[in-house]
């Protein structure tokens, strides 16, 4: 480093000093000027008038540093309290071979790399210490919504099943009103549940990919849907030809689902959900509230919520797009605020 | 008649012949047992650059004092302090350039 050239340079220029010293005293009997081979030298007086010099490089800056690099050469400049010879500055000239560059660097190196492992270890120690609380209450929460969506799923089955094996036929219409309406809150909470046990059990497990008709796929979740649109008085044109893809079916369902109930829940009274399926594209619009132009960007976000008059969690658009990436299928929003929203999948 | 004459202009000639160096300054100190030279080392080491080293001879010539001599106590105690000088501005600036030329290091260095 420069600053190991300055303790060598000071050195030498002491030891020169003190030559100086002794022929200042045996001046003008001795008049030959100290050389060492170590180093080369010169005198200035308090003028900046050179008394003499052996420099190589006379470019002699008095005003600048004590030390500096000037064309390849190391020149310290040591100002005198005694003026031997009258000399003020006695400047003392290395070549600068640019080793201690070379020094430099691999000391960089080489202790920034100790350092940074050091800090990096340091670093996810602290990091480890600091989440370990956050870490403990998501794996507690988890393990709650895990315990708790499992323990859901019997009493809900049971409430499903059991409206359905109901005979409407006995009922007289306003038990009938209020089944339905017990069948709708079933099929939502039921919906909410698929979503919540995709989310925290089904995700990470393996998919099992295979041939699956869509046509058929969307007749049965439309169907189970039916009661909800007709409770809204919501028409629902379905426009199906044939088509395939080969996807895992319980994601696809996820899909469809909360496509679907979506159209029906954020839908207008005596509105209308339109399904077209052709090979290779899915559209599903709706006549519904529609999404602000400028939200369009967050409406995929988990647990992002643009209206509050329907129950849920926000999850589910969040779990459309995750599975949809993962199937490289493309979705297309077109939405208008209070006229209806387009959603067009394509693969 | 001309032999007095000749020995005048000679005598003349020799007086003039010095410079003013050596007519104010080696006539005094022929008797100091320091050189000129060794004095002249004395006032580098004080007052190193040429300006400085003549400013310094000429303020001691004018107003000379034991607490700015650059001599040694053991100089000044034996031979004292020099009498204030009567020489003109031009004569001691003409004499110390002499001085200064005929002692400077500058060049002298091998």
């Amino acid at each position: 480093m420069l600053s190991d050239q300055r303790a060598m340079l000071t050195k030498y220029a002491y030891i020169q000093t003190k030559r100086l010293k002794v022929l200042h005293h045996f001046f003008d009997e001795r008049t030959e000027y100290p050389r060492d081979p170590r180093f080369k030298s010169a005198i200035y007086d308090l003028e900046h008038m050179k008394i003499f010099s052996l420099l190589e490089d006379e470019n002699v800056h008095f005003d600048d540093e004590e030390i500096y690099i000037s064309n390849n050469h190391i020149h310290l400049v040591k100002t005198l309290d005694d003026f031997y010879l009258g000399t003020k500055y006695l400047i003392i000239e290395v070549e600068d071979s640019g080793a201690w560059r070379g020094e430099i660097w691999k000391n960089i190196i080489g202790y920034g790399f100790f350092a940074f492992i050091f800090f990096l270890l340091f670093g996810l120690y602290l990091a480890k210490l600091f989440l370990r609380p956050m870490r403990d209450s998501i794996v507690l929460l988890d393990r709650f919504i895990k315990d708790t969506t499992h323990e859901l799923n019997t009493p809900l089955s049971a409430i499903l099943a059991n409206i359905e094996m109901m005979d409407t036929n006995v009922m007289v219409e306003k038990n009938k009103t209020k089944l339905a309406r017990i069948n709708i809150a079933a099929k939502t909470v039921s919906v909410l549940y698929k979503d919540l046990t995709y989310l925290t059990l089904e995700q990470e497990k393996e998919n099992h990919d295979e041939e699956i008709e869509i046509k058929e796929l969307i007749y049965n979740r439309a169907e189970y849907f039916a009661v909800l649109a007709q409770s809204k008085h919501i028409e629902c044109n379905l426009d199906l030809e044939e088509a395939s893809i080969t996807m895992d079916r319980r994601k696809l369902t996820r899909v469809i689902d909360n496509l679907i109930s979506n159209a029906i829940k954020y839908n207008k009274r005596n509105g209308t959900v339109g399904i077209q399926l052709r090979e290779g594209m899915l559209v599903i619009l709706d006549t519904g509230i529609g999404i602000n132009e400028e939200k369009l960007p967050f409406m995929f976000d988990r647990y992002m919520r643009f209206n509050d008059s329907e129950g849920g969690f926000g999850v589910g658009l969040s779990i459309v797009k995750e599975i949809l990436d993962e199937y490289h299928i493309s979705i297309e929003v077109e939405s208008k605020e209070g006229e209806g929203t387009r959603m067009v999948l394509r693969w | 008649m001309v032999k007095p004459i000749i020995l005048c202009l000679v005598l003349v000639s020799g007086v003039f012949a010095q410079d003013a160096y050596e007519r104010h300054c080696v006539e005094c100190h022929k008797e100091l047992p320091t050189s000129l030279q060794r004095m002249f080392m004395r006032y580098l080491l004080v007052y190193s650059g040429e300006q400085n080293v003549k400013a310094g001879l000429k303020h001691y010539l004018k107003y000379p004092l034991k607490e700015i001599s650059v001599m040694s106590d053991l100089f000044i105690d034996t031979y004292g302090i020099k009498e204030k000088t009567k020489l003109s501005d031009s004569d001691i600036d003409e004499a110390l350039d002499i001085y200064w030329d005929k002692f400077k290091v500058f060049n002298k260095l091998k």
